[in-house]
């Protein structure tokens, strides 16, 4: 049977349709923080509707962590592409005609870029107030700042710092940056919303976050979430971009004005204005003994978050407990903080803020083990975790396959046959804590199964693999088990398809599920649930109820006149337990790689005055196939383990790796993407080094 | 694009095109590949109301090739990267074209429209000056001939008058040496940063840098200066006010250009 993907049957969100739907574009302001002083539509055609702000007054804030949204904003646009009205019409170019036909009047207000600026005192405040939201992704102590641009602050608190760093030989503290990226699904954002007769709300959206956006959207219009419908129809990719609500508010309040189902599909340009990745400085002060036993870490981290803070705390968050690294180290501090500024929102991007911080740790230790002159594989292997060890946050490792996924990452490059060029990396990365998944599996008439799991699908092969599971549970063929579109209305309860943890969860669910149904012979439903959390002030708990764990190693060459640099090789290993669908696990390992290439090398969101500069895919790069190096990877698995997550564990090793290739020649990026220019720079201030201890040494 | 209906103008013969082209000017967006139009009125920035297409104008498909080689304006990029006789007597040419963007480009894309856009990060003007091309320019005032280094005035800007077609590129032949060197700071199939084009015919050298100023950087008497190969390249990189973009800072530029101009000369001594 071809599958329907390549086969061109499989429909998407963008492909859904109903009876009597009209298609809605969005009107954008084109300020970076403005006030919207009036909307005219005289000039539209008949058999158009227009959602001003007024439509909208009646509404509640929203946002997942944050109660810091509104739909249209209220008439005050914070960032260049925040919808200020909706405009829809019967056929999408009529809507397309019609957006050109919307004259809005600014009033332009003082806005914040970068987040130096959003920190400093003084800082225009892109909100007042920061709300912490009722929507259960507002799952942590969030700690808002108020008064400042701080939707959120975190810290790890262990052990004495100050100690630590006095027993320090060796003390190294470098500051790190990384660019905005985007996320570039083939398939946009696209959402079709509709008021049933009786009152209902139903959306089909894509989008990983069913449940979210149900409780969202019920908050959002004041109904309770059992007249809300999601349905989640297969994504053609998101990688973080299609969480929470998105369209979906502008979608469901345009069809309740117009009477009649709503359709919108963004352009692509339209996606840079919707969710990016965080932009990020993060400082790291590292201090060794002699002997390499790492002492002291302290690490502050600053996400920007854009005009409203979405998931940003989250990711501040993970990118904060993510910082110490899979290392015993006695004395750790960590202050994470997500700031807004007048961008678009930045939100979750596969790794979920960890690649940021793993790149600032793990490029620390390179140029830590410079400094002690120990090789930067060895000065690992004698920090690293074991089984029974404590992370910084208290809780305890187990299962841990650190040094195996390192070791397999350095024999894949040759590290023993000479290391110029070459760079390694290991990283631990937590899983959506506290989490819930249930599912349920009914026999059906005709002798097949079905699961009803709200999963969802965006090209991962998620209902491939629970299809598996379940097959394997049930002693049938995978084409005895069906899997419908997630729904709201028939799936149970999940907290969301993100950071790593569905075909993990799942592998639990379903054996609860089958143990049920063969009990009940029509149904059964399983249910797990994975207890923990941090406490926002100290860090101590459970960061995460599994660990993600991995390696990578990179090869390089650098023309050193141009700053040019050629990947040769890149690999990752990583911790498998037990691999349940292998062609999909090394698809998910093959396009994490391919994903951290273009972040290590040119991915970048280049803005001015908080306008993105290049929203299309001519001006914003995403790695070709003849960008690719020669890529390999493992996937390590143990007799009896459990199924681990693996959707995104090989991208945020690969910038660290690539950079400690280039730090073996003496360059030290510090800054993501490393495009030839910052390499160039890099190579100069190392030379400007060398110039300076030889006039030293001539003195 | 945004619902305008458009008028498409699809003449069948040469005479016809340039007929239509006469009657209607500027007014009428005239259109080859269509790789950049297509960008522009996808994105909105252009919105024409009418549209002289090239596509079934066969006197403008053809490749002819003698002492010199003539390539008609809707020759695309791809058919000169893979034409057998271009590829053994042009090789440096047809090298070039094939590291244009990506195949799916390289399919539609034409070498009339590509030296027509005059946009600065291009491949071919570069290698085309370097080679003494000509652009063929016809309309009622008959056929002119211009060196494709006087046809490009600035960014975005020809010699091309509102009644004429361009129709075709000439390009010499028995040149000693031709290289192109493309250099890149992002994806292989992005446009260069930097681009070098350097060819040696009856022992002079043209050096011809792309992509780092808004027009083709090309300065005889440097070139004919008779310097090292990095005495021209310094001197390029002092002459040129270079521009900043995503792919580099002028700054960058300058010393990228110091360091590709020495190597695409001293490329031309050994190959």
């Amino acid at each position: 049977m071809a599958d329907p993907r390549s086969g061109g049957s499989l429909r998407y969100s963008q492909d859904v349709a109903v009876e009597g739907m009209w298609h809605a574009r969005i009107v954008r302001s084109p300020y970076a923080h403005a006030r919207v002083v009036s909307i005219d539509g005289s000039a539209l055609p008949e058999n158009t509707v227009l959602l001003t702000p007024d439509d909208v007054a009646d509404l509640s804030m929203y946002g997942c962590q944050i109660r810091d949204e509104a739909v249209l904003s209220r008439g005050e646009a914070r960032f260049v592409g925040d919808p200020v009205a909706v405009v829809a019409a019967p056929t999408r170019r009529l809507a397309d005609a019609a957006l050109a036909l919307v004259e809005v009047d600014y009033e332009e207000l003082p806005a914040v870029f970068g987040i130096e600026d959003a920190v400093a005192d003084g800082a225009v405040l892109v909100h007042e107030r920061h709300h912490v939201s009722e929507n259960d992704a507002a799952y942590f102590g969030i700690r808002p700042v108020d008064g400042s641009n701080v939707c959120h602050r975190f810290r790890i608190r262990h052990g004495d710092v100050e100690a630590g760093f006095a027993q320090a030989d060796v003390v190294v503290e470098e500051t790190f940056t990384t660019d905005g990226a985007a996320h570039v699904p083939m398939e946009p954002h696209a959402t079709l919303a509709r008021w049933t007769d009786d009152g209902r709300l139903e959306v089909w959206s894509g989008t990983q976050t069913p449940f979210n956006v149900r409780m969202d959207l019920a908050a959002i219009f004041g109904v309770d979430q059992s007249r809300v419908r999601v349905v989640c129809p297969p994504m053609g990719g998101s990688f973080g971009a299609k969480t929470f609500v998105r369209l979906e508010g502008l979608a469901a309040a345009t069809a309740r004005k117009a009477g009649r189902p709503i359709k919108m599909v963004l352009d692509r340009a339209e996606e840079w204005q919707t969710l990016n990745r965080h932009p990020s400085r993060i400082t790291v002060r590292l201090g060794a003994k002699a002997d390499g036993t790492l002492v002291a870490k302290t690490v502050t981290c600053h996400a920007d978050t854009g005009a409203y803070a979405d998931c940003g705390p989250g990711v501040a968050q993970k990118m904060g407990f993510a910082a110490p690294g899979p290392y015993r180290i006695p004395n750790v501090h960590v202050d994470s903080h997500c700031v807004y500024t007048n961008a678009p929102p930045n939100g979750a991007y596969r790794g979920y803020g960890q690649m940021q911080s793993i790149w600032a740790s793990e490029r620390t230790m390179d140029i830590m083990a410079d400094r002690l002159g120990i090789d930067p594989l060895e000065l690992r292997l004698k920090n690293l975790l074991r089984e029974g060890d404590a992370y910084a946050t208290g809780e305890v490792m187990h299962d841990v396959a650190f040094e195996e996924c390192l070791r397999n990452a350095a024999e894949a490059i040759g590290w023993n046959e000479g290391r110029e060029g070459k760079g390694l990396c290991v990283l631990m990365k937590g899983m959506q804590t506290p989490s819930r998944a249930s599912v349920a599996v009914d026999a059906l008439e005709d002798g097949t199964y079905r699961v009803r799991c709200a999963t969802v699908e965006m090209g991962q092969g998620a209902r491939y693999a629970i299809r598996t599971m379940a097959a394997e549970l049930l002693g049938v063929g995978v084409d005895d088990v069906s899997f419908p579109d997630p729904d709201t209305d028939v799936s149970p309860y999940d907290t969301r398809t993100t950071s790593s943890r569905s075909t993990h969860m799942m592998s639990r669910a379903l054996v609860e599920a089958v143990r049920n149904l063969r009990e009940d012979g029509r149904t059964g439903v399983g249910e797990v649930a994975d207890q923990g959390g941090l406490d926002p002030d100290t860090g101590q708990g459970i960061a995460s109820s599994h660990w993600h764990q991995g390696a990578a190693g990179a090869v390089v060459e650098v023309d050193e006149e141009t700053g040019s640099m050629k990947v040769r090789h890149v690999h990752a290993s990583v911790y498998a337990g037990k691999v349940v669908v292998r062609a999909a696990a090394e698809l998910q390992n093959e396009g994490s790689i391919i994903m951290g290439l273009g972040t290590s090398l040119f991915e970048s969101i280049d803005f001015a005055d908080g306008q993105v500069m290049n929203a299309n895919l001519s001006d914003y790069n995403v790695p070709s196939i003849t960008d690719l190096p020669r890529i390999t990877h493992d996937l390590v698995e143990r007799e009896g383990a459990p199924v681990h997550g693996l959707g995104e564990t090989a991208l945020p090793p690969i910038p660290a790796a690539i950079g400690n290739a280039l730090q073996s020649f003496g360059i030290r990026p510090r800054s993501l993407p490393m495009t030839p220019e910052r390499i160039l720079d890099a190579i100069d201030e190392r030379d400007a080094q060398a110039g300076t201890r030889e006039l030293e040494a001539a003195e | 694009m945004t619902g305008a209906a458009t008028h498409w103008h699809a003449p069948r013969s040469l005479r016809e095109a340039l007929d239509l082209r006469e009657d209607y000017g500027d007014e009428t967006v005239v259109v080859a590949g269509g790789t950049f139009l297509g960008v522009l009125i996808n994105n909105g920035v252009l919105a024409p109301e009418a549209m002289l297409s090239l596509r079934d104008v066969p006197e403008l498909r053809r490749i002819e090739i003698g002492r010199e080689l003539t390539l008609g304006a809707m020759v695309t990029h791809r058919e000169v990267e893979n034409h057998p006789e271009v590829r053994r007597l042009w090789p440096a040419l047809a090298h070039m074209f094939s590291l244009v963007a990506s195949p799916r480009i390289r399919n539609r894309a034409t070498v009339g429209g590509v030296l027509a856009d005059a946009d600065y990060a291009s491949d071919p003007p570069s290698m085309l000056a370097a080679l003494g091309a000509r652009v063929v320019l016809e309309g009622p005032r008959g056929r002119r001939e211009l060196p494709v280094e006087d046809f490009i005035l600035g960014l975005y800007e020809t010699a091309i008058g509102s009644d004429e077609l361009l129709t075709s590129v000439v390009v010499p032949g028995g040149h000693e040496a031709a290289v192109y060197r493309k250099f890149r700071t992002r994806s292989h199939e992005d446009r260069p940063c930097v681009s070098v084009a350097a060819a040696r015919h009856s022992g002079r050298l043209r050096v011809v840098v792309g992509a780092a100023a808004m027009q083709p950087q090309f300065f005889p008497d440097v070139c004919g200066m008779g310097a090292s190969p990095r005495e021209i390249a310094d001197e390029y990189a002092g002459r040129i006010d270079a521009l900043s973009d995503a792919r580099g800072s002028a700054e960058y530029r300058r010393r990228v250009v110091a360091v590709e101009v020495r190597r695409a000369i001293e490329e031309t001594h050994h190959g």
